[in-house]
């Protein structure tokens, strides 16, 4: 129902409407004399339905007739209209979106039913540009306009999942399950350098798109800012939305298009609009879907007496004396079978996980006119983890009214009220790794009762978390037009979040004393934009625009926390009021916040005679977080387009309905100079007679000297429908560099400091995005087939570093996390792909003993830690040529930016069915398989309480001989020696090329008549599933579930598969 | 034509409307942070100053702080202290005598001294550079003027700064011999090392010209020896002119000469005097801020001041009744030799130190007590602390002894011997009435390790007179070449090779270097 947004949008912009000229202008008063005057040429009353291609009826259409050609009336929220005109008049029919439609009357006829084409040119689309709409033909940056209709049939927490391959160069991962929770966003390409956190959490800094709902801009990265585990209380504003309720999502990707949104707007723009008001008689509609989340298969483990057979095994197949043997027997769970205790085949992993049913409920009522109308659209949506405590629950209010008297005024206001409930379980963010440490618990330990084997089930399921926020978002535009083509609107809205988090962990999950944590949070942000818009047409054939705009705003965020232990008993859980005995620390958190900001802009665009096409656009933005001296960042950009189908020499290609091309340069600039980088932070420490010391914090030398990080992008764009429409091509190409990158440069201990932050870091991404759309079947057809390919290469290359790194700068992983030590380098090397992984590199498995090489020079075989390598062992390239394998070893290796990524869409429709098929792509990245890794590690001990998996699948050494991929598993004592297994070589690096099939969709249209008869306006049913396969040579259980560093991440939370059914109904 | 004018008036509206709008916003978008202390909304005030002040002098007793620092670098090197057998944690109080063996990678390294006394941290400077860099920041506020000040306090805070500075690399040219040497506010390019002569000549230099801003005394009594005075700093380039004397012996005289003129002022001035040798007079030296103090890192309970069990050199010197509770405070931790403690207080010589400062004195076991630091005894009951003293640096009778040794290098054997008499007077000791010559130049020497003992001097007055060579003065001489090789230094961690390709680690105690 993309009609909604395109049928206001006129009335909405006045430029828009001056543009338009005539018939606009006509159009506009046909609402001021609407349903007045007609009675005046009453001479045949004829009235009539309009439909669209699928037997929809249309609301808002515009009807003219007469001589001058006067518009008279516009379709009610039917799809009716019923107007009086001389017999035999020509009525014509208009609708933004629409192909116009004229209809001439036979005599005596009073009766009409049209049906209204969708103009599939996509020319008449509007596009936003600086909080204006324009003309898509006109338009010179680089977007793509998404349609609420394709995202509202597979039920998301998260509604940014579902744009996931359709955007050529929005590379979305949705690398977590966990429920309200966000994958990975990049528009072109990485962006930073900046790697936080250690081991398998290494995460990049995200450089996620801003998001503009409705008009205001928000930070989608909020609630990610301290990683994975520390992921911090709070809700993704993304999952706030119910998908229900919006009207288009549009995607900025070109600086042209995202200069006008400044600073924030260095990772491209997404704009989310809401639906708005629309017929004339009040009209309810009701969405429910009720669907099954199934998680994915589970890992096989051997169970009871196999596992314990197997390990009795191991030890006697690889003990190395006595002494292991002797450990056997000291090992009672392994050698006491007959104890009940150590008796027993629990399937732990099951514990988990679950299958889920879950449901969604949503009711819009919207009503009323051009002059006042309302939406309201409440909603409900719950979903519950495949991981057993986790889960999340939204419920939202969106309210709206447009009131506009006449042309000059127009009011809106909307209030958008959301409440997330978010159940993390044990309380560690999205990885959930408790889970599988719990998982991974040995068969022979007893399942839960009242004696617990094992904390981590305790911690993950007997924990009580509760994470909501709250938000309120009350927004309100007033716009008034002073002289044609003149138009000041004023925006403002005043969002206030509230979240809190609280946590109660049992004692036996916490070293047998309980926990309580309370986060309490409050953040508001006030936004208040002011724009004058004029547009003007001189002579016939020069139309300029200008859009000057003014944008303030101020965000206040204090955040704390409360952490008590100790309280009597898991009955108990507080308040504990404060004691220094149960107090745990806590306090105010140092995301606190105090910001405002400042911005201007100005764009200005000419076109002559829509043909060719000049926008200049420049942006200052400030902000108090930029220090004092510098205060504004400088955003300029520049687009042209030419608009070649209109070209006279071009009359006579037929087949050629509009092509267009674009250029466009401009530059986006992020200033780095807080004040705590440019003057040093001072701390209150150290205490000297009697007088509180006050000193700088060494961790960072200030810089005075950091340059704002600068983005360039050129951008070149071709655009052609062909053959009546039936082919649409876009294809762009982009060079986009990245300069002054923040780098993290570490100092000698003699300056005492830790880091100079310095920006003499830089990298291009350059690439090719393609959307190809054909819709071979004539439109008059009862088939509609319409199938889109879309894709993007992108390549990122790493330009810069410090002068005195020498081009290379390697970041070795420390041996400091509290997880298992995933040891895997990453090594930055100007130019090549900016951030490559740095391991040994693996070639097989020696097949005997005399496979090892030897020392010339010593005669000693190839060795590691002085223990040679003999058969069964890991090959393991000795680059150096040493014969010792150690840290002058490892080779730059693979890297986990994708390079190319894309997707497909099907749409069918055959009378009232439709089928929707969308698949996603992703190919050439490295990613590591960690999930393998950690499989085969289980093996290490077989004394330890951990299970044990099948390995009767792998190709591996087994026996002298064995031309093997994986290295012999089963001798434990070696394999704490030489490490086989170890995290940093190529045996786990995998291709982690995909091809997944998003989701399909089966939808059915009951026929108007008959539903009608049961009192009810429109029915439409469906089934859909999510997630429904990935097709890929990648050994570990899912390509998809890796961080952005291009590891597996599957031991944390599992993208479940969705089953929904679902149904519309409009009353 | 109508249209065109409104046109033009909005345009003007408009780009009033902007300006007014645009010189608004600089007030606007100010937020002065409340949650943190940027470096802009610093060193506004006195206070601000003050306080910064405050945080170097506390950074650099960190530094002291970190462990039985000022008995390892000063004292214990010589070889004259042993365990106590039967003291508490005797194992690990032996790392005594494996300094006393110059075996400084064992007493680092090795358990179960390295776990006990953490002496790797002496090994990492970058807390001193800390200090360092503070100073040069603060510095160059001060020159780039702070308006709050008055043009004295700007001249006394630059005077401190300076001091704090000096003092800095002073103290770690005596630990590590050649340093990196920089005065720029936030260096950050990595530097060589710099020959430690020409760094002490720097900061002579540096420091000279800030003498005269500052006061002997303050009004407040309360920064007396705890704060950098007039007194602070001649005693600093006293010693740093010694220090150079011994290693730029071909200008010896000129720094003499220097050390003389500085001790003349000093004793001139009157500011400070020797107080009495009874239990009261030492009492208030130890307690600090008295007009003996001439610098010292002033710590008391009063403020509660965090000092660390290991720190104070005394701690290894005191049993009950001087440390409580009695039970586990039956022997001090450590003793000296009796041969050393006769050597230095021959029995047949009176003096009141004898009888102030020690009990017990020729003991050879956990009886004996350096009573010297023991005289402010924790005050309440049975809490396991130790007194409460200041850490002394610099003293009034040490530069009148370094004024005697200038002098006595000088010829000036004359005013030599009236100076250590001022000190022998106060300890009611006989008259010197030695020979001249060596013999003079020996008994100023001697008279330094008697009236400074404890205090964390003898071992670098053995370095710098190349005394420390002869086992006439030390139990564990070096040889020539050990010297050359500079084995008096300490290890430098390792990690001052990381980021800084210009960096050389003392090369005695690196593999094959000779060093234990």
């Amino acid at each position: 129902m993309k009609s909604f947004t395109h049928y206001l949008i006129p009335y909405i912009v006045a430029g828009r409407a001056l543009l338009a000229a005539k018939q606009t202008f006509l159009t506009v008063t046909l609402f001021l004399v609407n349903g007045l005057f007609y009675q005046l040429y009453a001479q045949t009353i004829v009235s009539g339905v309009v439909y669209d291609q699928k037997k929809i009826t249309i609301p808002g259409v515009t009807v003219i007739a007469g001589n001058p050609p006067k518009p008279l009336a516009s379709t009610n929220g039917r799809g009716e209209f019923r107007i009086s005109v001389p017999d035999g008049s020509t009525l014509v029919f208009k609708f933004m979106g629409y192909i116009e439609k004229r209809v001439t009357l036979k005599p005596g006829q009073t009766t009409v039913s049209v049906v209204m084409e969708e103009d599939q040119s996509n020319l008449e689309e509007v596009v936003v540009r600086g909080f204006v709409s324009r003309s898509k033909q006109l338009s010179t940056g680089s977007s793509v306009t998404i349609s609420g209709d394709e995202v509202k049939d597979v039920p998301v927490a998260n509604v940014e999942q579902l744009l996931q391959g359709k955007v050529p160069g929005l590379n979305i991962q949705v690398n977590t399950g966990a429920p309200g929770f966000r994958g990975s966003t990049q528009i072109r390409g990485l962006s930073t350098l900046t790697v936080s956190g250690s081991g398998n959490e290494s995460f990049l800094q995200p450089t996620s798109p801003l998001y503009v709902i409705d008009g205001v801009p928000l930070d989608a990265d909020g609630a990610s800012e301290f990683g994975f585990q520390q992921q911090g209380p709070g809700v993704s504003p993304l999952s706030m939305i119910p998908q229900e309720d919006i009207a288009s999502i549009e995607i900025l990707k070109d600086a042209q298009a995202t200069s006008l949104y400044g600073s924030m707007a260095a990772y491209g723009v997404i704009i989310i609009t809401t639906k708005r008001g629309n017929s004339e008689i009040p009209r309810v509609r009701y969405t429910n879907n009720t669907f099954m989340k199934a998680p994915p298969a589970l890992r096989a483990t051997l169970g009871g007496n196999l596992e314990r057979q197997l390990k009795i095994q191991q030890i006697l197949a690889n003990a190395r004396g006595e002494i292991n043997l002797d450990d056997l027997i000291k090992t009672p769970f392994l050698s006491d079978s007959l104890n009940a205790y150590y008796n027993n085949s629990t399937d732990w992993q099951s514990l988990y996980y679950r299958t889920t049913y879950n449901q969604s409920h949503n009711i819009a009522i919207d009503g009323g006119n051009p002059t006042f109308n309302y939406k309201a659209n409440l909603g409900y949506f719950t979903e519950k983890g495949v991981i057993r405590n986790t889960g999340f629950d939204r419920y939202s209010a969106n309210l709206r009214m447009e009131y506009a008297p006449n042309e000059k005024f127009k009011f809106t206001g909307q209030i958008n009220a959301q409440i997330g409930k978010q159940n993390k379980g044990d309380g560690a963010g999205l990885l959930q790794t408790g889970v599988s440490d719990g998982g991974a618990t040995s068969t022979l330990m007893p399942g839960p009762s009242f004696y617990q084997a094992n904390a981590d089930y305790v911690g993950s399921l007997r924990t009580k978390n509760n994470n909501d926020v709250r938000v309120i978002r009350p927004v309100a535009e007033v716009s008034y037009s002073i002289f044609p083509g003149f138009r000041a609107t004023t925006f403002f809205s005043y969002e206030f979040k509230s979240s809190n988090e609280d946590t109660f962990t049992p004692a036996a999950a916490n070293n047998q004393f309980a926990k309580v944590y309370a986060f309490n949070g409050r953040e508001s942000n006030l936004y208040s934009r002011t724009n004058l818009t004029y547009a003007k047409t001189f002579g016939d054939d020069h139309n300029i625009f200008i859009n000057a705009f003014n944008e303030v705003r101020k965000g206040d965020r204090q955040n704390s926390i409360t952490r008590q232990e100790r309280t009597p008993n898991d009955q108990f859980q507080g308040p504990l009021g404060f004691d220094g005995y149960y107090s745990r620390g806590g306090g105010i958190l140092t995301n606190f916040l105090d910001e405002r900001a400042v911005s201007f802009a100005l764009a200005t665009s000419y076109d002559y005679q829509k043909k060719y096409v000049v926008d200049l656009s420049y942006r200052l933005d400030g902000s108090s977080g930029n220090g004092f001296d510098n205060l504004y960042s400088r955003n300029p950009a520049i687009g042209l387009r030419w608009n070649f189908d209109k070209e006279e020499f071009l009359d006579n290609w037929d087949w050629l309905n509009m092509g267009a091309l674009r250029l466009s340069w401009g530059i986006n600039v992020i200033p780095n100079g807080t004040l705590e980088r440019i003057y040093g932070k001072y701390d209150i420490t150290g205490n000297y007679n009697g007088q509180q010391g006050i000193g700088l914090n060494f961790d960072q030398i200030p810089n005075p000297n950091l340059k704002p990080t600068t983005t360039t992008q050129y951008n070149a764009g071709l655009d052609f429908s062909l053959f009546n429409n039936k082919v649409d091509v876009i294809y762009d190409t982009y060079y986009k560099k990245v300069d002054n990158l923040l780098f993290e440069e570490n100092l000698s201990n003699t300056v005492a400091f830790g880091k100079l932050i310095s920006n003499d870091a830089g990298i291009v991404n350059y690439g090719h995005e393609l959307s190809f759309t054909i819709r071979p079947l004539s439109p008059s057809s009862p088939f509609n087939l319409m199938v889109t390919v879309n894709g993007a290469y992108n390549r990122d290359v790493l330009l810069k570093l410090p002068a005195h790194y020498g081009g290379q700068f390697i970041r070795f992983e420390t041996n400091s996390g509290n997880r298992e030590t995933y040891l895997q380098h990453n090594v930055f090397r100007v130019g090549t792909p900016s951030l490559s992984n740095y391991l040994l590199i693996n070639e097989g498995v020696y097949a005997t003993d005399d496979d090892v090489p030897i020392n010339p020079a010593t005669g000693l075989r190839y060795s590691v830690n002085g223990v040679p390598f003999r058969a069964g062992d890991p090959i393991i390239k000795d680059l150096n040529g040493d014969y010792v394998l150690d840290a002058n070893d490892y080779a730059r290796t693979g890297n986990a930016s994708p390079l190319f990524t894309g997707g497909l869409a099907t749409n069918i429709t055959y009378k009232g069915f439709g089928l929707n098929i969308n698949a996603s792509f992703t190919a050439k990245r490295t990613i590591l398989n960690n999930a393998l890794a950690d499989r085969f590690n289980l093996m290490k001990d077989p004394f330890g309480l951990k299970a044990v998996i099948p390995l009767d699948e792998f190709n591996m050494w087994r026996q002298p001989g064995d031309v093997a991929k994986y290295p012999y598993a089963y001798d434990y004592s070696r394999i704490e020696i030489i490490n086989p297994y170890r995290y940093d070589q190529t045996l786990w690096a995998e291709d982690g090329s995909y091809l997944k099939i998003n989701n399909v969709v089966l939808s059915y249209m009951f026929d108007k008549k008959l539903v009608r008869s049961w009192g009810i306006n429109n029915l439409r049913v469906y089934i859909s599933m999510d997630n429904v396969y990935t097709f890929s040579g990648y050994s570990g259980p899912n390509p998809e579930n890796v961080t952005t560093m291009g590891r597996d991440i599957s031991e944390g939370y599992p993208v479940p598969r969705t089953y929904n059914i679902g149904c519309n109904l409009e009353f | 034509m109508r249209m065109l004018n409104k046109v033009k008036v909005s345009k003007i509206g408009l780009l009033i409307v902007l300006i007014i709008t645009a010189s608004a916003c600089k007030d606007y978008l100010n937020v002065q942070p409340l949650d943190r202390l940027t470096g802009n909304n610093f060193y506004q005030t006195k206070e601000d100053v003050e306080a910064n002040i405050s945080n170097m002098y506390s950074t650099f007793f960190d530094k002291i702080n970190e462990s039985w620092v000022i008995g390892a670098i000063g004292e214990a090197r010589t070889g004259e202290i042993v365990a106590s057998p039967g003291g508490n944690s005797y194992n690990e109080r032996r790392v005594v005598e494996v300094l006393g063996r110059n075996q400084l990678l064992t007493a680092i390294n090795n358990a179960p001294y390295a776990g006990f006394y953490n002496y790797y941290r002496i090994t990492d400077w970058s807390g001193y550079y800390r200090v360092i860099q503070s100073a040069n920041i603060l510095i160059d506020k001060l020159n780039e003027g702070i308006a709050a000040l008055s043009t004295s306090d700007t001249q006394r805070y630059l005077a401190e700064a300076t001091f704090i500075r000096c003092f800095t690399y002073f103290w770690m040219v005596r630990l590590y011999g050649d340093v990196v040497y920089y005065t720029a506010p936030y260096q950050a390019d990595p530097l060589p090392r710099e020959d430690m002569v020409s760094v002490l000549n720097k900061c002579i230099a540096d420091l000279e010209p800030h003498k005269d801003n500052m006061p002997w005394v303050f009004p407040d009594a309360a920064q007396r020896g705890a704060r950098a005075s007039k007194g602070s700093i001649v005693a600093l380039l006293m010693h740093m002119n010694m220090w150079n004397a011994g290693f730029d012996p071909s200008r010896a005289t000129a720094y003499y000469q220097k050390v003389t003129a500085l001790g003349q002022e000093l004793v001139n001035s009157g500011a400070y005097r020797l107080l009495n040798m009874d239990d009261d007079g030492w009492a208030a030296v130890t307690k600090g801020r008295s007009e003996e103090s001439l610098f010292e890192f002033y710590r008391s309970i009063n403020y509660g001041d965090n000092v660390s069990n290991l720190a104070p050199f005394g701690d290894h010197f005191l049993r009950w009744p001087y440390k409580f509770p009695r039970f586990n405070n039956q022997l001090s931790h450590c003793y000296y030799l009796s041969t050393y403690m006769q050597k230095l207080f021959p029995a047949s010589d009176a003096d009141k130190r004898k009888d102030i400062w020690f009990e017990d004195m020729l003991a050879d076991n956990g009886q004996f007590v350096a009573r010297k630091f023991g005289l402010n005894v924790y005050a309440s009951g049975n809490e396991d602390e130790n007194p409460d003293n200041t850490f002394l640096i610099f003293r009034y009778a040490d530069a009148i002894l370094l004024w005697a040794e200038a002098l006595a290098n000088l010829g000036n054997e004359g005013q030599a011997i009236e100076a250590v008499n001022m000190i022998r007077a106060r300890a009611g000791a006989s008259s010197y009435a030695g020979m001249s010559g060596t013999a003079l130049k020996d008994a100023i020497f001697m008279e330094r390790n008697r009236e400074l003992f404890g205090e964390g001097h003898r071992y670098f007055d053995l370095i710098r007179t190349r005394r420390i060579m002869s086992s006439t003065w030390l139990a564990w001489p070096l040889n020539q070449d050990q010297f050359t090789r500079r084995a008096w230094t300490w290890p430098v961690s390792t990690n001052a090779l990381v980021n800084n390709p210009y960096m050389v680690l003392n090369e005695y105690w690196l593999p094959g270097g000779g060093g234990n």
